[in-house]
């Protein structure tokens, strides 16, 4: 999309001028990364709406809905209810040609990048449209830096609010949403994203398009059989992602009586109809947190993130290899990868020292 | 009487970050020392502080201890509001956060903020780092932005490779209502070894206090870009042994953030 307005950025930057072309192309012929609003809804219309019994395997739900080419929306922020169990399910099925959607994420986006790096005739990403890739307090992601570095995958950073705001966009029905960050930055020259003049106010405005990712993929603590889910603590940017997507594959600690829902309407934060399959897996987050249930396995993040570095130091691929020979591919359920790679007192640690939230179950 | 010696970096930005906070305000923090330093100002100067949290919190009690991410659920625990990352973004784009506190690589004179690489290219970067998160949409829509940066000639540059946080731009009294961006921009730029803030006029960085025993010289001697120098300058505050106290034994007790080396490789 071209405007004819930027705001100052364009005077200020020190982003080459090849580089700004080659993005002002990529807004010219700008394309939605996923379904189009119109497409969403379509997918929206021809769902059931029926209270049906969605319950099924994360396996087959993966199998199911996953297809190469699919915009992936990721759920959680950062290591907080990441849906770990969904993305694992994905690595052993394979599927190639990603885009990814996220708003922050870390070790679902490093899990798909190291099988990338494996082996991307299983796996492979083309692109990610994004805020933030990393592992906050652990450090920065050695596997988007290799990825990111050698132009193995294309780029589309937002802020996180922009990002959230654009799921909102899609789980709203609208093309596109206004927001009053991005300009005056380097990313108002490089997303996708577009400055205009405002018809009411006149204030230049930046617009972020809607993001309807083809699957939305979440991790909540409890829903019914039908999909109707709680959430305590962080909603992240779930309940947006779930309704934007076409289809929505959704793991929970727990499946609780619809009779428990109705009783408190108010605490449902994803309502039925959005979800596509209800996968009930425990500890589907680990090694993220889900607040009330259990605190977040800084051990393995650490674990998992020191082998990456060290490939990225050195090109050797073997220990990455081995990882996911024994605990993705030498497993055959989250259940059997659970049962091998923590022991069951650190699980119990776990739910301590998420110092029993409280919610409400039933 | 504590001497400097015994006050590490992370120490002093922590309680530096602390003292420039007001009372009664909203505090939108980001992971590590801006938590310390909120935390530190609700023990002391300025207890009806809140934080959010982007993850989605208001006003959380942080009872349990130092929340080690943003999306910890220590930092929901107690809070006033629970929702999720637009909800508390909305708030601010609203005028509802007085401070963002803000990282980064790299920082320019006009207080513009790099998060996103080094070197390189933006397709080809030698060193890919997160991206925004949500430092970008803070330092837009926050009232004031708060930057902690370490104080090195390689993070204090006259141009940033990339803005990811919008400053002053290029100074001009216009570029950020051209932006589109509400908040009034960056405030304080806080360092182990100086507190940096704003010209009004020129919105260039200033100095305005520096660490007893260095002098101004010393302080510019560490930055790529001409600095004003306040007329007020003068040393920072030391930490008393009750603060030093909080921050090891009531805010960082695992010393995540307060004992790790200064300059990460």
């Amino acid at each position: 999309m071209e405007t004819g307005v930027n705001s100052k950025i364009v005077e200020v930057t020190q982003v080459a001028k090849e580089v700004i072309d080659k993005q002002k192309e990529r807004k010219k012929n700008f394309e939605y990364w996923g379904p189009t609003p119109r497409e969403a809804r379509k997918a929206a219309v021809a769902k059931k709406k029926g209270l049906i019994d969605k319950r099924m395997t994360i396996k087959q739900a993966v199998d199911t809905y996953i297809k190469d080419g699919i915009n992936l929306g990721l759920g959680g922020f950062v290591n907080t209810r990441v849906p770990t169990a969904i993305v694992w399910n994905i690595v052993k099925k394979g599927v190639k040609n990603l885009t990814l959607s996220l708003q922050s994420n870390s070790i679902c986006c490093e899990w798909l990048a190291g099988m990338m790096i494996v082996n991307p005739d299983h796996v492979s990403i083309k692109r990610v449209e994004l805020a933030w890739w990393g592992y906050e307090v652990i450090g920065i992601a050695p596997l988007l830096r290799y990825l990111a570095g050698n132009e193995m995958i294309e780029i589309d950073d937002y802020t996180n609010y922009g990002m959230s705001v654009r799921f909102k966009a899609g789980a709203m029905g609208i093309p596109f949403i206004p927001v009053r960050d991005h300009g005056g930055s380097d990313m108002e020259l490089v997303n996708r994203g577009a400055m205009i003049q405002c018809p009411f106010s006149g204030d230049n405005t930046y617009l972020v398009p809607a993001c309807n990712p083809d699957v939305g993929v979440v991790h909540v603590p409890m829903c019914d059989m039908y999909g109707n889910a709680r959430i305590f603590g962080a909603l992240c940017t779930c309940p947006e992602i779930a309704q934007a997507a076409s289809h929505t594959i959704m793991s929970t600690e727990t499946v609780i009586d619809n009779m428990a829902i109705r009783r408190y309407p108010n605490l449902t934060e994803i309502p039925y109809p959005v979800v596509d399959a209800v996968c009930e897996q425990q500890f589907g987050s680990w090694p993220g947190a889900v607040y009330g249930m259990y605190w977040f396995d800084m051990e393995h993040f650490l674990y998992f993130r020191s082998m990456c570095d060290e490939f990225r130091k050195t090109g050797n691929k073997d220990k990455l290899k081995a990882y996911y020979d024994e605990y993705f591919f030498g497993c055959d359920t989250w259940d059997d990868f659970i049962a091998k790679i923590v022991p069951h007192k650190k699980l119990i640690d776990l739910r301590k020292r998420d110092g029993q939230q409280p919610i409400i179950i039933s | 009487m504590v001497s400097l010696a015994d006050v590490n970096p992370f120490e002093m930005i922590a309680f530096t970050g602390s003292r420039v906070l007001e009372d009664n305000t909203i505090v939108f923090v980001g992971t590590g020392l801006p938590i310390i330093a909120a935390m530190h100002a609700q023990m002391t100067h300025a207890p009806n502080i809140n934080l959010i949290f982007e993850a989605g919190s208001l006003a959380s009690i942080l009872e349990q201890g130092m929340p080690l991410s943003v999306g910890d659920t220590r930092a929901f625990r107690k809070a006033v509001f629970a929702k999720g990352l637009c909800a508390v973004f909305e708030l601010t784009q609203r005028g509802y956060a007085d401070y963002a506190f803000i990282g980064g690589a790299q920082i320019d004179m006009y207080g513009n903020v790099c998060s996103t690489y080094e070197g390189g290219n933006y397709l080809k970067p030698r060193v890919r780092f997160p991206g925004s998160g949500g430092a970008g949409a803070m330092a837009a829509n926050c009232e004031k932005t708060i930057a902690i940066m370490a104080l090195e000639k390689r993070r204090f540059v006259k141009k940033v490779d990339f803005i990811t946080s919008i400053g002053f731009g290029d100074g001009s009294p216009d570029y950020r209502l051209k932006a589109g961006v509400m908040g009034s921009g960056p405030y304080r730029v806080i360092t182990n070894q100086a507190l940096f803030g704003f010209d009004e006029k020129t919105r260039r960085m200033m100095l305005l206090e520096y660490l007893p025993g260095k002098s101004p010289e010393a302080i510019q001697e560490l930055v790529d870009f001409e600095l004003l120098i306040s007329p007020d300058v003068k040393e920072m505050a030391i930490p008393t042994e009750h603060d030093l106290f909080l921050l090891q034994k009531k805010c960082d007790t695992e010393g995540f953030f307060l004992k790790r080396k200064v300059v990460e490789q």
